[in-house]
């Protein structure tokens, strides 16, 4: 659920956003509409084009590219003309008309990259990651937290993992989906052992800021059922909602007003589930008379085997999940 | 904004919505009236809207519609029984009801409107009807039903049936226009989609009043131009909401199977249904467009939808859709005889 600090309670801790697609935006969106101080985000994202739109969106936001810019986003910079050299040597660019170009060391680490990408990516910052000890939380699908972990070990000897004399950076992994991006999103969460309660409530309150439900699962297998409810779930909803369309255009009515009438009717009940305490079997019956219009529609679609051809799809969406997680993770530990 | 008198006949889930939506709106409660049989019902309506006028009783209806133009006339319908009246209501009288909002169930509005027939034909309010399968030209006869045997001297013709037409001394164009609106159960929390259609006797002020009661509660009100249409907006929205909480259920019992406990399963599929209606809502992409922009080619998305399309998932909506319309269609037949042509006299 939404959190329900006040904004001083809220988590206010320097924020580095590794990739700023429109995940990442929505989420750093969501949070400066909030108030979150515009000062404690910094976006690193490799395309010039996308930086420039976050520039011109965000005004006075620090967005940085090249070559050294996540370590940078993670590590602060120590001085002006540190980061100075860096943007002369060209290893850096930044935002001329960031409020600053002085940003402290990042408290937590949304990595927001493409599930392709993000192994370099972690590698690339292992060190700084090691040294500093930030929350990290992933958003990247079908990543598991093990992998990151690993990934994040880069270069470490196992002895001195085992040993404990090297810590890794606390996981948080994160399936949020589409809706985010209107403000309405569903997120599903899973944190490592390691993680404080403080650690989880700061990964609640940033997901809070674009999802209007966010659930915790107690093992990380279970964000592979997240993806297929919540994270490809919109997608279902958009299918339903065309078929609907498409009946009534068929039976004569204008596609305008099917449009229309049907998005609204999904609004709606989805809006009546969340308000009632009913469960939805309930619900529907409430709204079946026998033998009436409603009755002859759910007749069909249980005669059509409707609950079983939507099992099969979450169930499909469930195992690729699973297939991807072994194609992007390597081997485990 | 809106002022008119309205009398809601029958005071059940649908007309309660309506008028709380309007009241939340500021609607004036002094100029709503509502009758309902069951005292219970009324009782509730006192404690929930205090003020507002309830009547019930053999003629609360009349009542409702014709008004009251005195305490004294009011009292003396009491003390005959006629009709009983909320107390601690705001006022004990009422101008007639210049628009009537037929709220009763589908099988009682032809003795209802019949009995109104009279009253109607004189008064001439709008007549709004919520009433699923009920035609409008349904309608129109049981209005002239009343008011002929009204106005006819010799004893009341027996009926022996929706297919014998009472012999009518009254036309038509003497009736008062009829809008019928097929709204559905999210009203009940404000967030409506409803469909309406006016005889072509309607005023475009009258239809807009139509429109604007129903935008009450309503975030979605549309027209159709025949009538056969409404029988579709069932089959869309109004049965429509029974086809998501059915999907929603498939989901959530989905991730139970898959090992998540109910309430997440629940939490989140609720949420993303809304989360998908209010993407569609405020993009201008179609819901085909919607759909490929999220579903990236080999992934968790496109593995669901690959197995609905081959599972038939749009032919089975489509099916589900037409079963519920041509069930709304034969619903008409059965509560009212079969449709009347539109240019046959009353």
């Amino acid at each position: 659920m939404p959190s329900t600090m006040t904004q001083q309670e809220q988590h206010q801790g320097r924020l580095a956003f590794i990739g700023g697609g429109n995940m990442a935006e929505a989420i750093l969106g969501g949070l400066l509409a909030c108030g979150y101080p515009l000062s404690q985000c910094v976006v690193s994202e490799p395309i010039q084009a996308r930086c420039e739109f976050l520039q011109s969106k965000y005004p006075g936001l620090q967005t940085l590219s090249g070559p050294h810019a996540n370590r940078l986003a993670v590590q602060g910079s120590k001085s002006s003309s540190s980061t100075q050299s860096m943007i002369q040597e060209g290893t850096i660019q930044v935002n001329a008309t960031a409020a600053s170009t002085d940003f402290a060391p990042a408290e937590v680490v949304i990595l927001a990259v493409k599930p392709q990408v993000l192994r370099s990516v972690v590698i690339d910052l292992a060190p700084a990651l090691r040294s500093l000890q930030p929350l990290v939380i992933s958003i990247a699908a079908g990543i598991e937290t093990s992998a990151i972990g690993r990934f994040m070990a880069d270069g470490v000897d196992e002895e001195a993992l085992t040993a404990g004399s090297v810590k890794l950076p606390p996981v948080i992994r994160v399936m949020p989906n589409t809706p985010a991006l209107v403000l309405e999103g569903a997120a599903g969460m899973y944190a490592t052992a390691d993680t404080t309660a403080e650690q989880r409530a700061v990964a609640e309150s940033l997901m809070a800021a674009v999802s209007k439900q966010v659930s915790w699962v107690e093992t990380e297998s279970l964000i592979d059922t997240v993806t297929g409810i919540s994270g490809s779930g919109p997608a279902y909803f958009f299918l339903m909602m065309e078929a609907m369309e498409e009946a009534g255009v068929k039976l004569g009515m204008d596609r305008a007003t099917a449009k229309a009438l049907t998005i609204q009717t999904c609004l709606g009940a989805a809006k009546m589930a969340q308000l009632s305490s009913d469960d939805l079997e309930t619900l529907r019956i409430k709204v079946t008379s026998p033998q009436g219009t409603t009755d002859a529609a759910i007749k069909a679609f249980e005669a059509g085997g409707f609950r079983d051809l939507v099992q099969k799809g979450v169930a499909a969406a469930d195992a690729r999940s699973r297939t991807l997680a072994k194609e992007l993770g390597g081997a485990k530990l | 904004m809106l002022q008119s008198r309205l009398a809601f006949i029958g005071g059940g889930n649908m007309a309660e919505a309506i008028l709380g939506g309007l009241l939340a709106c500021g609607y004036p409660l002094s100029q709503c009236v509502v009758t309902e049989p069951l005292q219970a019902r009324c009782e509730f309506l006192h404690s929930k809207y205090p003020g507002l006028q309830v009547l019930s009783g053999p003629q609360a209806n009349i009542l409702a519609v014709n008004g009251s133009e005195s305490s004294s006339h009011t009292a003396s319908l009491v003390d005959a029984g006629s009709v009983h009246i909320n107390p601690t209501a705001a006022s004990d009288m009422f101008p007639p009801a210049e628009v009537v909002i037929l709220a009763v169930k589908p099988q009682v509005l032809r003795g209802v409107v019949s009995d109104l027939g009279e009253t109607l034909h004189q008064r001439q309010p709008l007549v709004i009807s919520i009433a699923a399968g009920i035609e409008t030209s349904a309608i129109a006869r049981f209005m002239a039903e009343g008011a002929s045997s009204s106005l006819s001297t010799s004893s009341a013709i027996a009926s022996t049936g929706p297919e014998t037409k009472a012999p009518v001394t009254v036309q038509a164009q003497d009736l008062p226009p009829v809008i019928r609106v097929m709204p559905n159960t999210p009203a009940l929390v404000n967030e409506g989609a409803t469909g309406l259609y006016a005889t072509p006797d309607t005023t475009p002020s009258q239809r807009k009043v139509a429109e604007s009661l129903l935008g009450a509660v309503s975030k979605q009100v549309s027209w159709v131009n025949q009538e056969s249409l409404i029988d579709t907006v069932t089959g869309i929205s109004g049965s429509g909401p029974a086809y998501f909480f059915l999907m929603m259920e498939a989901m959530e019992d989905a991730a139970v199977k898959l090992g998540m406990d109910r309430e997440t399963a629940k939490e989140l599929t609720i949420q993303t249904c809304l989360g998908a209606a209010k993407m569609a809502q405020s993009s201008d992409d179609d819901l085909k467009t919607l759909r490929v922009k999220v579903t990236s080619p080999q992934g968790t998305t496109d593995a669901a939808i690959k197995t609905f399309e081959k599972g038939g998932f749009r032919e089975l909506v489509a099916e589900s859709v037409k079963a519920a319309d041509s069930r709304s269609k034969s619903l008409a037949v059965e509560l009212c005889g079969p449709s009347i042509g539109k240019d046959s006299k009353l």
